[in-house]
């Protein structure tokens, strides 16, 4: 079973070269464990929110703007797809996750192959 | 066959639904369908047994429904057929049981992803074999509110592979911490809401009380579920006495104590004991404690609070919440005297703005100063902020002018 894991956390948060360092390397510990479990599928960390741009409908035609699609403090920074064998081992998983001072939304994903219409569409 | 009342038929329901919808998770992996033939079983008993009588092999019966309700569905929808077909084969006329199937079926039902109220209802439901027309009403909402709830909680068991399992060791503290408030919001809901005449067709505490007896049995060495089981038993050993004339509420310092159930205190004593011997005091544990001290005092004057103030204080310090700390401020009042007890009130008010029984609280700390016309407007808050007629009748008698020199004359 797949899980997205969508890491939110309040970009307003600054952190000196020597915080920044610690926490990527606990987070390579992390990833290190998962990957050895065979469970890392794969994910990606974002540029800021200030990058975004989001592109809306508006009666058939795309509207292009500046910014997250949700002006927020909290943003999402990144994701991570686990294959995981049920929603507690994907929340094990997480509660490993070293950043305590973020917000992580498991999701579910939907297993495609298995479905004759694509619901998203 | 046997005496066809609500209560023979809850109890049948409480021995054989767990355990035969656990057994149908198990074998077709697939929590919605399990739940809802067992579910259609129930409906069917409910209309025939009153009427029929309670068959002989009532699980047996139950099984047999359900199968053919799976029959049926099969007919109807091709989509389940790959499950059923492993009903159908596989269906011996007991499907092979298992005790722990009814765990795992109280955990999964009890999940911490599942919102708290919609666990109670999964739990009443698939666990009790409560209908959702008995849920929605015994929590005052409507049917269909309540159908929805449970509909969206069976769907995010099989979207999200929330898994049929006791869990492991690490989770279990605190998968077992969601276990037993959502047992114990079954109890309240049974205590507080059943007022005087107990006509309702199923009595939550009863049902709260089995539960928590078997879950403990199914894990003895847990102290604070054997703790929660002496805290409902202290609850229920006064239920007879809280209610005078009139349905009104019966505070406990005017309780009949001769009548609470003394045998039921001694048992909640004893597994209080055998609890503290398993493990260190946790929040259900000291909650029982309290409520021990109230029952083994022989008159309200010989409560000893001093004892209630340090196991609140303890209380406090693993659940800072602003309920628990107005309750210990009631006790801070016995041994501090009201104008201690006063403060402690005032630094919650922004807090518990919302809440009855603050101000049913501060009302009886105003009397205490004489500030009868600040009690008199306190007391009309709580009966703004409350919906229970008991809890209504004792505040509104409070306000009665006569009433209130005989509950002042109590007081002394």
């Amino acid at each position: 079973m797949k899980y997205m894991l969508l890491f939110i956390k309040d970009e307003t948060e600054v952190l000196d070269e020597a915080e920044l360092k610690a926490r990527y390397a606990a987070i390579d510990v992390w990833f290190g464990e998962i990957g050895r479990d065979g469970k890392l599928q794969g994910g990606e960390e974002l540029q800021p929110s200030s990058t975004a741009t989001t592109i809306r409908w508006r009666d058939g035609s795309p509207l292009v703007t500046d910014g997250p699609f949700m002006e927020s403090k909290e943003t999402v920074a990144g994701f991570v797809t686990v294959d995981a064998t049920d929603l507690d081992d994907a929340i094990a998983i997480t509660k490993r996750w070293p950043v305590k001072n973020q917000t992580v939304e498991i999701r579910p994903v939907i297993a495609h192959e298995a479905m004759p219409n694509h619901p998203a569409g | 066959m046997n005496d066809p009342t609500s209560e023979a038929i809850n109890a049948v329901f409480r021995n054989e639904v767990a355990l035969i919808c656990g057994s149908l998770v198990r074998i077709t992996g697939d929590f919605d369908l399990a739940e809802d033939l067992v579910q259609d079983a129930v409906v069917i008993a409910l209309q025939k047994w009153p009427v029929d009588g309670v068959p002989e092999r009532p699980g047996a019966w139950l099984l047999q429904t359900a199968r053919r309700r799976a029959i049926d569905r099969l007919r109807r929808d091709s989509a389940y057929r790959s499950k059923l077909q492993l009903l159908t084969d596989g269906w011996a006329p007991e499907v092979h049981q298992d005790p722990d199937d009814r765990l795992r079926l109280i955990f999964t039902c009890c999940h911490p992803a599942i919102a708290r109220d919609a666990q109670v209802a999964l739990t009443l439901r698939a666990v009790m074999g409560m209908t959702t027309s008995q849920i929605a009403h015994a929590f005052l909402v409507s049917e269909a509110t309540m159908a929805q709830r449970i509909v969206r909680a069976k769907r995010k068991i099989v979207d999200a592979h929330i898994p049929y399992r006791v869990p492991d060791e690490e989770a279990l503290p605190e998968r077992l911490a969601e276990v037993l408030a959502a047992l114990y919001i079954v109890f309240n809901e049974g205590y507080l809401g059943s007022g005087p005449d107990l006509a309702t067709s199923r009595d939550l505490c009863t049902d709260a009380l089995w539960l928590c007896g078997l879950v403990a049995r199914m894990l003895p060495a847990e102290p604070e579920v054997i703790s929660l089981l002496a805290l409902m038993r202290l609850h229920e050993s006064r239920r007879a006495t809280r209610f005078g004339a009139g349905g009104a509420l019966v505070l406990l310092r005017d309780q009949d104590r001769a009548h609470w159930d003394h045998a039921a205190i001694a048992e909640a004593g004893a597994l209080l004991e055998q609890a503290r011997r398993l493990g260190s005091p946790g929040p259900y544990w000291l909650q029982a404690a309290i409520a021990a001290c109230h029952a083994e005092a022989p008159t309200f004057e010989d409560t000893d609070w001093p004892q209630i103030l340090a196991l609140y204080g303890a209380l406090v310090r693993l659940n800072p919440s602003p309920v628990v700390r107005l309750n210990r401020a009631i006790a801070l009042e016995h041994v501090a005297g009201p104008a201690a007890a006063m403060e402690e009130l005032d630094a919650l008010r922004v807090d518990l703005d919302g809440y009855h029984l603050y101000w049913a609280t501060r009302a009886e700390l105003l009397r205490r100063f004489g500030r009868l016309d600040e009690a008199a407007a306190a007391d009309r808050r709580a009966i703004e902020l409350t919906d229970n007629p008991s809890e209504r009748a004792l505040l509104e008698a409070r306000l009665d002018p006569n009433a209130l020199r005989a509950i002042g004359a109590n007081n002394n």
